[in-house]
C-alpha cells in the first residue's frame, strides 16, 4: 500500500523460528484433520486437510451449509476445532489465538460496521483495536478511505450508506493493520454487479501487493476470475482441489448444451437417450438444465451432431444447441450433483439445516 | 515476534512471526478504545440520552405537582420540615440510574445484530478490557445523567442537606445502584439476543420495582404486602441510601444500624446490599458474556 512496505529487512528465507521447518513457515494456512462437530451432533467439518501458501488467492467453494463459514470461523479463532490441527500464519489457533488475531484480517459474511459511527470513525476504531501506531493512524485511515472510494463520505455515519458502501467500509476495517492474510467470507453476496466488480478490484490489488487471500464464495464466476487455486467443500469434506483450469479439465471434455421444446417430459426422454448414447464413451455426464439437457464428454464436439439427430429421430424438437468449454459451474454441478445423488434425501436436508 | 520488518507479506521470507508493524495491545489501551467508542455512540445518539432522562423528569414534575400536597403531608409526619421535592429527588436519581442501565443491554444486542460483537472478538483486543471499556462508558453516562437530574431537582426546590459532598455521594450511590441493572440487562440481552425483548423485559421490571419500594412514599404508609416486597427490592436500598445523603439523616427503612450514629447509618447498609447484589449479578453477566464470546462450539 505504501512504498515503504515493499522494502524488506532481511534476506530470503532467513532465520525461521527454531521450532518450525522452512516449508510450514511459508504456509499462510496449514490444516490437518480439521473436525468441527456442534454439540447437537451436527458434523459441520469432517476431516479437512488443506494448505495455502503465502501470497495465494485461494477460493473456498461449496453450497450453502457445506461448512464454508464454519471452517473460516475456525481459521479466524471464532470457533475452536473439535479435532485436528490448524496453523494460521504459523500460529496454532487453539494455543495462540491472539497471535492469529493480530496477523489476520477477517471480513464476516454479514456486513459488520458500526452504523452510528462515521466511515472515518469506523476505520479509526479498527486501527486502534489492531494497534496501528498512533503516528500512522491518520495516514492509514485516509489511505484506506481512498482504497475503498469512501473518502468523499468519510464524515457520514455508516447507517446512511448503501449495502455496497457498507461492504467496502467493512473491507477497509479488515485491512487496517496490513494483515498478511485476509479472510473474506462471501464478501460480495447481495451486491450489484458494479459494486461487486469494484470489490474484486480491491481484492486483486491487495493480493498483488502480496497479501494472501482466503475467499469463500458461491459465485463461481468470482472464483474463476480471482482465485489462483480452489477447493470445493461438500458436507464438511473437501471433494475437489486445484486451479480453476485444473478443475475445469477434470470435468472431462467439452459441454454440449441442447435446448428442447415440450418441457420436463421431453427433457427426461432426452436424458435417457443421451445416457445410452455410446459415441460419447463411459465417462460422459448428462444433466438436466432449465431449457433442456447438458452433456459433458470428451467427444462432445465430434459426436454432438449425432446426438442431435438421435434426439430428432425420437420425435424431440431441438430448438438450439451450443458446444463450449466447461465453466466452473459445470465443475461445481458435476461434483456436487454426483455427491448429492449418492446421498439420501435426508442427508441433503440435513446439509440445508446446518446453516 | 521480534523483527519489526515492513509488513510486506509477499511470499518470500515470512516466518511464523508475521511482524505487522503495530503497537502492542494493552489492557488499559483496549479498555480506553472501547470506552471512546461507546461514548461516541452515546453522543451520536442524543435521543437515547434525552429519552432516558425524559421519563424521570416527567415523574419529578408530575409527582411534585400532583401528589405534592398529599404526599408531602405523609412525608411530613415522619420527617418534619422536609418538602416532597427533597424527599422525591433521591428516588428520581435512582429511577434515572435504572432507566439508563437498560441501554447497556440494548447496546450489546445492537452490537450482536450488526456484527460488531464478532468483529471485536476477532480483533486482538483483550476481551475483558472490551467489556470493561463499554461498561465504563455507560457508568460515566449514568453519572452525568444522575448529576443532571440532581441539579434539576435543586432548581425545582429540592434541598441537598449534606451539600456538595452529599451530592457526589448520591451520584456514587446511583452508579452503584445501576450496576446490578446493567448486569441484568446485559444478561437478558445475551439470552434473548433480541433488542425488543431486552427493552420489554427491562421496562416490565422498571415500574413494579419503582412503585413497590420506598421511592415515592414512606413505607409505613403503604399496604403490608408492598412493604414486604419493598424490603426485598434493591430500589429501596438505593433510594434509602441516596435519601439519607439528601436529608443528611438516617432514613434507611429496612436495616437498622446505629454503628456510625448519623447519616452513614442510612447509607452504609444500602451500599453494602447493593455491592453484594452487583457482585452476584455481575458474576452472572460475566459468565454469560464469557460463554457468548468463547470459541467453544455449542
Amino acid at each position: 500500500m505504501t512504498p515503504s512496505q515493499s522494502e524488506q529487512r532481511g534476506e530470503d528465507g532467513q532465520d525461521p523460528p527454531a521450532s518450525e521447518t522452512d516449508s510450514t513457515s511459508r504456509l499462510a494456512i496449514d490444516v490437518s484433520g480439521l473436525e468441527l462437530t456442534y454439540s447437537d451432533g451436527t458434523e459441520a467439518v469432517a476431516g479437512v486437510d488443506m494448505t495455502v501458501p503465502q501470497g495465494e488467492f485461494f477460493g473456498f467453494l461449496g453450497p450453502n451449509g457445506a461448512g464454508k463459514t464454519t471452517t473460516i470461523k475456525v481459521f479466524a479463532t471464532l470457533l475452536s476445532p473439535t479435532g485436528g490441527e490448524v496453523r494460521v500464519n504459523g500460529f496454532d489457533v487453539t494455543a495462540d489465538p491472539r497471535k492469529v488475531r493480530e496477523s489476520i484480517g477477517y471480513m464476516a459474511q454479514e456486513t459488520s460496521v458500526d452504523p452510528e459511527l462515521t466511515a472515518r470513525e469506523n476505520i479509526r476504531f479498527a486501527c486502534e483495536a489492531y494497534g496501528v501506531p498512533k503516528g500512522e493512524r491518520a495516514d492509514r485511515v485516509d489511505e484506506l478511505l481512498d482504497l475503498v472510494d469512501l473518502a468523499d463520505v468519510a464524515g457520514k455515519e455508516a447507517e446512511e450508506f448503501s449495502g455496497g458502501m457498507q461492504k467496502r467500509l467493512d473491507a477497509a476495517t479488515a485491512l487496517v493493520h496490513r494483515p498478511p492474510l485476509v479472510f473474506l467470507d462471501e464478501p460480495t453476496t447481495g451486491l450489484d454487479p458494479k459494486a461487486r466488480n469494484r470489490l474484486w478490484e480491491y481484492f486483486e490489488r491487495i493480493n498483488d501487493e502480496g497479501t494472501t487471500i482466503f475467499l469463500t464464495t458461491q459465485y463461481l464466476e468470482e472464483a474463476d476470475q480471482l482465485c489462483d487455486r480452489l477447493a470445493v467443500i461438500l458436507d464438511g469434506e473437501i471433494v475437489a482441489e486445484g486451479s480453476p483450469t485444473d478443475l475445469k479439465r477434470e470435468v472431462g471434455g467439452e459441454v454440449l448444451d441442447v435446448e428442447l421444446e415440450d418441457g420436463a417430459d421431453a427433457r427426461e426422454r432426452a436424458i435417457e437417450i443421451a445416457r445410452t448414447f455410446d459415441a460419447f464413451g463411459e465417462d460422459a455426464t448428462v444433466s438436466e438444465t432449465e431449457e433442456g439437457i447438458s452433456v459433458t464428454a470428451r467427444q462432445a464436439r465430434q459426436h454432438g451432431t449425432d446426438l442431435l439427430v438421435a434426439l430428432r429421430d425420437s420425435g424431440l424438437t431441438v430448438t438450439g444447441f451450443n458446444i463450449r468449454a466447461p465453466t466452473l459451474d459445470d465443475v461445481f454441478l458435476a461434483i456436487t450433483g454426483e455427491e448429492l445423488d449418492e446421498e439420501s434425501e435426508a442427508d441433503a436436508a440435513q446439509v440445508g439445516a446446518e446453516q | 515476534m521480534s523483527t519489526p520488518t515492513g509488513d510486506e507479506p509477499g511470499g518470500d521470507q515470512q516466518e511464523g512471526d508475521h511482524t505487522v508493524d503495530r503497537t502492542k495491545n494493552t489492557f488499559a489501551g483496549d479498555a480506553w478504545v472501547n470506552f471512546k467508542r461507546w461514548n461516541l455512540k452515546a453522543v451520536r445518539n442524543p435521543f437515547v440520552l434525552v429519552v432516558s432522562l425524559a421519563q424521570p423528569i416527567i415523574f419529578l414534575v408530575l409527582f411534585t405537582e400532583v401528589f405534592g400536597n398529599v404526599a408531602g403531608q405523609a412525608v411530613g409526619e415522619g420527617l418534619p420540615g422536609i418538602s416532597y421535592e427533597t424527599y422525591l429527588v433521591p428516588a428520581i436519581t435512582i429511577q434515572v440510574a435504572l432507566a439508563a442501565a437498560v441501554t447497556s443491554g440494548i447496546g450489546l444486542v445492537n452490537d450482536i445484530e450488526n456484527g460488531m460483537f464478532e468483529k471485536v472478538l476477532v480483533s486482538p483486543m483483550n476481551r475483558t478490557a472490551i467489556f470493561v471499556g463499554k461498561t465504563a462508558a455507560e457508568v460515566f453516562r449514568i453519572a452525568v445523567q444522575v448529576s443532571i437530574i440532581l441539579g434539576l431537582g435543586v432548581l425545582l426546590g429540592a434541598d441537598v442537606k449534606s451539600g456538595l459532598v452529599g451530592a457526589a455521594g448520591i451520584v456514587a450511590v446511583g452508579v452503584l445502584f445501576s450496576l446490578w441493572f446493567v448486569a441484568l440487562s446485559n444478561s437478558v440481552a445475551i439470552i434473548t439476543r433480541d433488542q425488543e425483548s431486552t427493552i420489554i423485559a427491562a421496562n416490565l421490571l422498571q415500574f413494579p420495582l419503582l412503585f413497590l419500594s420506598s421511592a415515592f412514599l414512606p413505607l409505613s404508609t403503604l399496604p403490608g404486602w408492598i412493604q414486604t416486597f419493598a424490603r426485598l427490592n434493591p430500589v429501596t436500598y438505593g433510594v434509602d441510601a441516596a435519601r439519607s445523603l439528601m436529608l443528611d439523616q438516617d432514613v434507611m427503612t429496612v436495616i437498622e444500624l446505629s454503628y456510625f450514629g448519623g447519616t452513614l447509618d442510612g447509607v452504609v447498609p444500602g451500599i453494602a446490599v447493593l455491592a453484594v447484589l452487583d457482585l452476584a449479578l455481575g458474576g452472572v453477566a460475566v459468565f454469560l458474556l464469557a460463554r457468548a464470546s468463547s470459541s467453544d462450539v455449542q
